[in-house]
């Protein structure tokens, strides 16, 4: 079993879609699939298969403070422990419960030394799992509401996503990251055996792909590139980086009105990734 | 007035559309402060021409802890609280991982040895500059590995209220968690940029929802309107359903490709998307007034 991470620090680049595609071509080859939408504020990969989230497998909870008024002595604990500013104390007055900005650590309840808070616990978000052939299988992790704090929601779905390798007998898990490089995208990326970085032909396209490059090094994860819309910009901006760091191409996609056309209609897996050359 | 531009969905041109709409105030001599708050890949200044920095400071924004391993017992209560799974046990050893640890100090409370300790990390640089138009650029890098986009988007948006100026605009990373919060709580107006695709409309509603959240009303900008008219035309009908004050369409151009790769502004070329974009910002004018 072999896991790949699709990634990219710069948004809109072609994660979702190389990802697919790949993912369909392994099955071509015969490989058995799991591919994880680590997206979980935007999950699009469902979308671009034109199907549904699936079913629910898992409801993520997480701690959420709720302050019980009669035990609370307005010490002022709990809001120093709160390192999220999710709790502010008027003057003379409980705590109040700032529930968008809570990254449901429990510090608050940790720290209080009566009792006063409850957990008035919350659902983050869900699991879903759709079996989009016999042979591919995609598991989608979504929040629910506004959530602070999303990589502890992609953890789960890598658990989830795991289980469902062994079961299936999976060949490869590929995970479809988030753009940029924070906490949920560092959390997909921890323990893959290789990464896919996407980038686009153009000075944003080069500079974010140097900083998905540097946070790739830090995990210390071994990376291939994907150009993609390589004829739109200037190809030799990402070439000359790729030679002096010696990053080997894994595809070099040509723009397709046909591509394009796909995506917006949603159905990216009539593309099936014709005639595309995969060096991975 | 602040002024948040997101989307959710990457790629979509909220960046484009931001450093647009700067120059064009700044044409206008309204006083405008740019803030990029895509700080784990920031390009505003890219699109705005180039930017040269007049300061940078490394920020020490977020915490990690540490475990003192001669004062640790190896009663695994840390590892019981930590919410982000941060904390790793091997051969009875507890050891932080510290590219999942947040910083929250659950760990320290519950620890009966006095063993955590919560250290300042240093997570980002901040740069205040100028753009090649002389537009004030306050932009921060988060250090690769490192976390608290969030917290550095906080800081970003207090340094810039000091500063004294009609509108403060801040360009929104993608996604909808802690930076893009962060980016949007206290906005004013939000300008919601999306591509007629079912991706693109999917992430809309995400951002709605957080600006609903917030209670900020919003213009939407449909970006390559006509790579789809049916998904658009549908758009339109979800946003004047959701109390749109405007909604402003962008033609695709394969042409802004080549602009971006020569670091044009739109502004500064002969493209549709110039005249369509000039058209979003009398429409924001009006809103605004």
């Amino acid at each position: 079993m072999r896991t790949i991470a699709v990634t990219g620090g710069k948004g809109g680049v072609g994660k979702s879609t190389i990802a697919i595609l790949l993912a369909l071509r392994l099955t071509k080859e015969g490989k058995r699939v799991v591919l994880m939408d680590a997206d979980v504020e935007c999950p699009n990969d469902y979308l671009l298969l034109n199907t549904s989230l699936g079913k629910k497998i898992e409801t993520i909870k997480a701690f959420l403070p709720k302050i019980n008024q009669e035990k609370c002595i307005k010490c002022g604990q709990c809001v120093k422990a709160c390192l999220s500013n999710a709790l502010f104390q008027p003057k003379g007055k409980p705590p109040v419960v700032l529930p968008e900005l809570c990254s449901h650590c429990g510090a608050c309840q940790l720290a209080c030394p009566t009792g006063a808070i409850e957990n008035n616990e919350q659902t983050i978000g869900f699991i879903y799992e759709q079996n989009i052939k016999d042979d591919l299988v995609l598991l989608t992790g979504q929040t629910k509401g506004i959530v602070e704090e999303t990589g502890p929601l992609v953890g789960k779905l890598k658990k989830a996503a795991s289980k469902k390798t062994k079961k299936i007998k999976a060949d490869f898990l590929i995970i479809d990251t988030a753009a940029g490089l924070h906490c949920p995208v560092i959390q997909a990326l921890l323990g893959v055996d290789s990464a896919l970085l996407v980038t686009e032909s153009t000075p944003l396209g080069l500079h974010d792909l140097k900083l998905s490059f540097e946070l790739t090094q830090e995990l210390k994860i071994p990376v291939k590139v994907v150009l993609n819309q390589v004829d739109l910009g200037k190809p030799e901006l990402i070439d000359s980086f790729l030679e002096e760091k010696k990053i080997k191409t894994a595809l070099r996609m040509p723009y397709s009105k046909d591509l394009v056309d796909h995506y917006a209609n949603g159905k990216l897996i009539d593309f099936e990734g014709r005639n595309l050359k995969w060096s991975l | 007035m602040e002024l948040v531009i997101l989307s959710g969905k990457g790629g979509v041109g909220k960046t484009m559309i931001a450093s647009s709409l700067a120059l064009s105030f700044q044409e206008d001599n309204r006083k405008v402060f740019c803030l990029d708050a895509d700080v784990d890949a920031p390009n505003l200044h890219l699109w705005l021409g180039g930017a040269t920095w007049q300061s940078k400071k490394e920020l020490s924004l977020t915490l990690k802890a540490q475990i003192d391993q001669k004062k640790c017992i190896h009663c695994g209560k840390c590892q019981g609280v930590c919410f982000f799974e941060a904390i790793d046990e091997k051969g009875n050893i507890f050891k932080i991982n510290p590219f999942t640890c947040e910083g929250c100090g659950a760990c320290k409370f519950v620890c009966p040895a006095g063993a955590i300790n919560l250290k300042k990390q240093k997570n980002a640089l901040f740069k205040k500059g100028k753009s090649k138009t002389g537009l004030p650029l306050f932009s921060a890098q988060l250090f690769p590995g490192e976390s608290g986009s969030g917290k550095i988007v906080d800081f970003l948006k207090e340094e810039a209220c000091k500063q004294s100026c009609d509108v403060l605009l801040i360009d929104a990373p993608a996604g909808t968690g802690c930076p893009v919060i962060a980016a949007v709580k206290d906005a004013d107006f939000a300008l919601l940029v999306t591509e007629p695709t079912p991706s693109g409309f999917a992430d809309l509603k995400q951002a709605h929802e957080l600006i609903g959240a917030f209670k900020i009303p919003f213009g939407l900008v449909i970006n390559k309107f006509d790579i789809h008219e049916e998904n658009t035309e549908q758009m339109i009908v979800w946003a004047k359903s959701h109390q749109v004050k405007f909604v402003s369409k962008i033609s695709y151009e394969k042409k802004v490709f080549q602009a971006l790769s020569n670091l044009t502004p739109i502004l500064d070329t002969d493209l549709k998307t110039k005249v369509e974009i000039e058209a979003i910002y009398a429409n924001l004018k009006k809103v605004c007034q």
